[in-house]
């Protein structure tokens, strides 16, 4: 089952009081995920806790959704279950207009296990001041996983859905040589790869918040 | 309340969070929230949080999960008003 999901949290758009109600965060949050968070000795604030989980949980939604089209999205029963935070995670993350990669091994990335039902998948999250951003697999192995986070200046819906598919096709097409690509969504919503028409066998996934806008893609099975 | 009651302040709830607002004036049962509000999903909790205080109601996650196009924001929101009604005698 090949599949990849993303999301981007763009945190100038989130609000922060409301993201401390208890009435809104236990929405997203599992009761073992509160417990979670006063565990852990960090610098993360609580609303970054709470979006950061989101970004994953939404992640994992997209990558099961794409072989499951009738899973229903449901935060609490989406759970991370381990969460391990470098060092001066924030620090090491200035803010930045553009970020892609191969893999996260020169990220300082936060990493999690999630599970959805009687599936476990695995996450990478970058944060920095402005954004947090999560790419979710089904191994903990990241090296075929492409990813990119864009500003952009209009953050309307159909500027956000041009520069998406841009700023992803212009990543594939160098990295692929394939010149004609296109992204279009299938019956279910999911965005697939055409070049010439034919389905190319490498999921992507594409994420927008505010001015943010990101990518994943999983070159695994077609890429050694 | 009558469904279209109940549609109408479901625009005022959901106005704040879609960057399609010409949609609003036409919205019926099968309009989806992300689809064709192009609501961010991130807002979702937002407007479940909105439709909670304007109502007085609790919506439980299986009823949020349900809330993903007009007709069944109206569905839960009404199934959650006669519950409370009940509950008040």
């Amino acid at each position: 089952m090949n599949s990849t999901g993303n999301d981007v949290v763009s945190l100038n758009a989130i609000d922060i009081a409301r993201t401390k109600q208890q009435r809104f965060y236990s929405k997203i949050l599992a009761a073992s995920e509160s417990i979670l968070y006063s565990q852990y000795q960090t610098d993360i604030t609580f609303e970054n806790f709470v979006w950061l989980l989101w970004s994953v949980k939404e992640s994992a939604y997209k990558y099961l959704q794409r072989n499951n089209p009738v899973l229903v999205f449901s935060p609490t029963r989406c759970i991370v279950t381990q969460l391990e935070i470098p060092a001066e995670y924030q620090e090491a993350n200035p803010s930045i207009c553009v970020l892609e990669g191969s893999g996260f091994d020169n990220q300082p990335v936060l990493k999690s296990i999630v599970t959805v039902g009687s599936e476990t998948l695995y996450s990478r999250s970058i944060i920095t001041r402005d954004l947090i951003f999560s790419v979710v697999n089904n191994d903990n192995n990241f090296d075929s996983t492409g990813w990119g986070i864009k500003l952009i200046d209009n953050a309307s819906s159909d500027s956000q859905s041009t520069e998406i598919r841009m700023f992803l096709l212009e990543k594939l097409k160098n990295e692929l040589r394939l010149p004609e690509l296109h992204v279009h969504k299938n019956s279910h919503g999911c965005p697939i790869l055409l070049n010439r028409a034919r389905e190319i066998d490498i999921p992507v996934s594409l994420a927008h918040h505010s001015n943010w806008i990101a990518y994943s893609y999983q070159l695994a099975g077609v890429v050694a | 309340m009558t469904k279209q009651e109940i549609l109408n302040e479901l625009k005022t709830v959901i106005a704040p969070y879609t960057t399609n607002k010409e949609m609003l004036n036409s919205i019926d049962d099968n309009t989806d929230l992300i689809k064709d509000l192009k609501i961010n999903s991130a807002n979702l909790v937002d407007i479940i949080i909105d439709a909670e205080a304007k109502y007085d109601i609790e919506i439980d996650y299986d009823s949020a999960d349900k809330m993903v196009n007009v007709g069944t924001c109206i569905d839960v929101i009404s199934e959650k008003i006669k519950e409370k009604n009940e509950q008040h005698g």
